[in-house]
């Protein structure tokens, strides 16, 4: 790092001959730095800040520290339907994206011909926008949609059978509510997300080094052991930083739950735009609902680190 | 002690599993593909679909009479060709800027001691465990006042909030593979520190520099939240096709939703090399 010196004298003000000093010869950096600090200062930590004062603002105008939007929030059904939601639909797609990712990626890993073309097809949802996503899950889960179409198709081959008699009927799956409109909402959000979770699979799998296999094959393990004993444990660094990056996003799911249960099964995100967007115009429980937005998933991320990594380092 | 038959008799378990692998791994890897395309197969499909196809419970996975009339239909409307200026424009705006903002920075932070540089990267991605709407409801209630909404400029500012951690990150990655020799051997040659990041840094960083910056573009081009809350009345290409659902036919949606993400297959097509496994593998380990 070159030293530049000589530049004390441009220095009006008396700080410390040591602090001058360092500023002077990191004048360059400090420079070259300060757009991104000054930006990231001024458009995430003050607005984060600003919401977390607004969520404690009293609407009225009464005194500052206040649990008035809090109480407000967590007193309707809606706010406690939208916080049960969420964590279903976190935790249903976040089961079905890592062990659906993990399966890919275990079959990308073999060697076979066309690999280059499968992985890459594989890529293609990444670059799909979320919304358009939500657009054709709308095309498949729909009471006129292609996946009743296709049970209407299994009906009838069943009903083939001498004996079967069964009468398929048609349901709108995101219109339906409950668990099946949170599951529509959980696979939607899977589809999208399934190449990042394999990529993340496929540099674990890549990074176990061959001579462990060799040294398990000498010792006679079979596939399968080596799937448990050696695949699996390798891969929980990779597995936790898959499960943390997706649940950080599950959480905090928001177009897809918008198009997809819009109006019927709330989570948090369509919960606090809700709030937030006219008619209610309401930016104080907007703010305290994705206060505790936040906290549930720092909640999660700290539970999982605290007692499922720990024990999972501990068995492997 | 008798190691060869125990060992062969292992060897003879281990054929029990290889006999369904030989099927099940090809159905599964076809399986895959089938998964992935097919909903893009039904979004091409559908905007070519005439009316009559899609009624009933059993929509045809086939169309026997293609029809261009809804991409004559939407491209001949008014609403198509705005919000794919706003779009195109304000993602482009978005990635310059960002990557005006985030490289020089990412230099410094690429040449400070590894604990430091990794406590500001961390920094950085904790910003992004903070829902959007903790930021956005904020940003957007001042943007409001200061007439930002419906804003190109708005926008554009809050598209940078969500990706400037993300591309100083990756950024970091690149200029820390850039030699410090390099840097040195130019200064003895007599180059300025602000020649040296010009002539030699930034150049031999361009690759990594225009990966980020395409994962900058398309973010802002797919970009949903913000733009809702910063839009009353002119739309971006994303809020167009969450009107088109809202109110549009199937098909209509289904025209404008290909059309957004007709270019971003072309991106990721090109982008496909660098999402090699191997990319993100420095991170995990980090």
């Amino acid at each position: 790092m070159a030293v530049e010196e000589g530049v004390a004298g441009a220095a009006s003000a008396r700080p410390s001959p040591a602090r001058r000093g360092w500023i002077a010869r990191h004048r360059f950096e400090l420079l070259l730095i300060t757009p991104l600090v000054g930006y990231v200062l001024v458009l995430t930590i003050a607005p984060i800040l600003d919401t977390v004062r607004l969520s404690f603002s009293d609407p009225d105008g009464a005194g500052f520290p206040s649990l008035q939007s809090y109480r407000e929030v967590v007193g309707t059904d809606v706010f406690r339907t939208a916080v049960v939601n969420t964590i279903i639909v976190a935790l249903l797609s976040l089961s079905m994206e890592l062990s659906v990712g993990l399966a890919i990626a275990l079959a990308l890993h073999t060697k076979f011909r066309g690999r280059g073309l499968v992985r890459t097809v594989s890529l293609i949802p990444l670059g799909v926008p979320t919304i358009v996503s939500g657009a054709i899950m709308l095309l498949i889960f729909n009471r006129s949609g292609f996946l009743n179409s296709l049970l209407f198709s299994v009906a009838d081959l069943i009903n083939n059978i001498p004996g079967v008699d069964w009468e398929y009927r048609a349901i709108g799956w995101t219109v339906a509510g409950g668990v099946k409109s949170l599951f529509v909402v959980a696979f939607a959000d899977m589809w999208k997300v399934l190449p990042v979770v394999t990529l993340i699979f496929l540099a674990g799998l890549q990074s176990i080094p061959e001579d462990v296999y060799e040294a398990a094959d000498v010792d006679g393990a079979t596939k399968w052991q080596r799937f448990v004993r050696i695949t699996l444990p390798l891969l929980i660094p990779y597995f936790t930083m898959a499960l943390i990056l997706r649940a950080i996003d599950a959480f905090r799911i928001f177009e897809l739950a918008l198009v997809l249960a819009g109006g019927i099964e709330p989570v948090l995100g369509t919960y606090i735009f809700s709030r937030y967007a006219p008619p209610t115009n309401d930016p104080y429980t907007a703010a305290a609902a994705s206060i505790v937005l936040f906290g549930i998933i720092m909640l999660f991320i700290v539970l999982y680190l605290r007692f499922v990594a720990r024990r999972a380092e501990m068995v492997a | 002690m008798s190691a060869a038959p125990t060992v062969a008799a292992r060897r003879s378990r281990r054929d029990r599993l290889d006999r369904p692998m030989k099927v099940i791994l090809p159905m599964w890897i076809i399986g895959t593909v089938i998964f992935v395309l097919f909903p893009i197969y039904l979004i091409f499909m559908v905007s070519f679909a005439p009316g009559s196809a899609l009624f009933g419970e059993r929509p045809s996975l086939f169309i026997t009479e293609p029809t261009t009339m809804w991409w004559q239909r939407v491209l001949e409307s008014g609403d198509l060709w705005a919000p794919l200026g706003k779009s195109l424009t304000v993602a482009t705006l978005t990635t310059l800027l960002a990557i005006v903002i985030a490289s020089p920075a990412a230099y410094v932070i690429s040449r400070l001691s590894p604990g430091l540089r990794y406590t500001i990267v961390i920094g950085l991605l904790v910003t992004r465990m903070f829902p959007e709407f903790a930021i956005g409801i904020s940003v957007a209630t001042r943007f409001a006042r200061f007439g930002l909404v419906d804003d190109y400029v708005g926008l554009i500012l809050a598209h940078l909030i969500g990706s400037l951690p993300f591309i100083a990150w990756i950024l970091v990655g690149t200029f820390e593979t850039v030699p410090r020799e390099l840097e040195e051997a130019a200064q003895i040659d007599g180059a300025s520190r602000v020649g040296t990041l010009t002539r030699v840094v930034f150049p031999l960083a361009a690759p990594g520099i225009a990966v980020a910056s395409l994962f900058v573009w398309l973010y802002s081009w797919n970009e949903f939240l913000y733009a809702r809350l910063l839009t009353t009345n002119q739309n971006t290409l994303p809020l167009q096709v969450f009107t088109a659902i809202d109110r549009g036919s199937a098909q209509q949606m289904a025209t404008v939703a290909a059309i957004l993400t007709l270019p971003i297959l072309l991106v990721v097509y090109f982008l496909q090399r660098y999402l090699r496994p191997g990319a993100l593998s420095g991170a995990v380990k980090g």
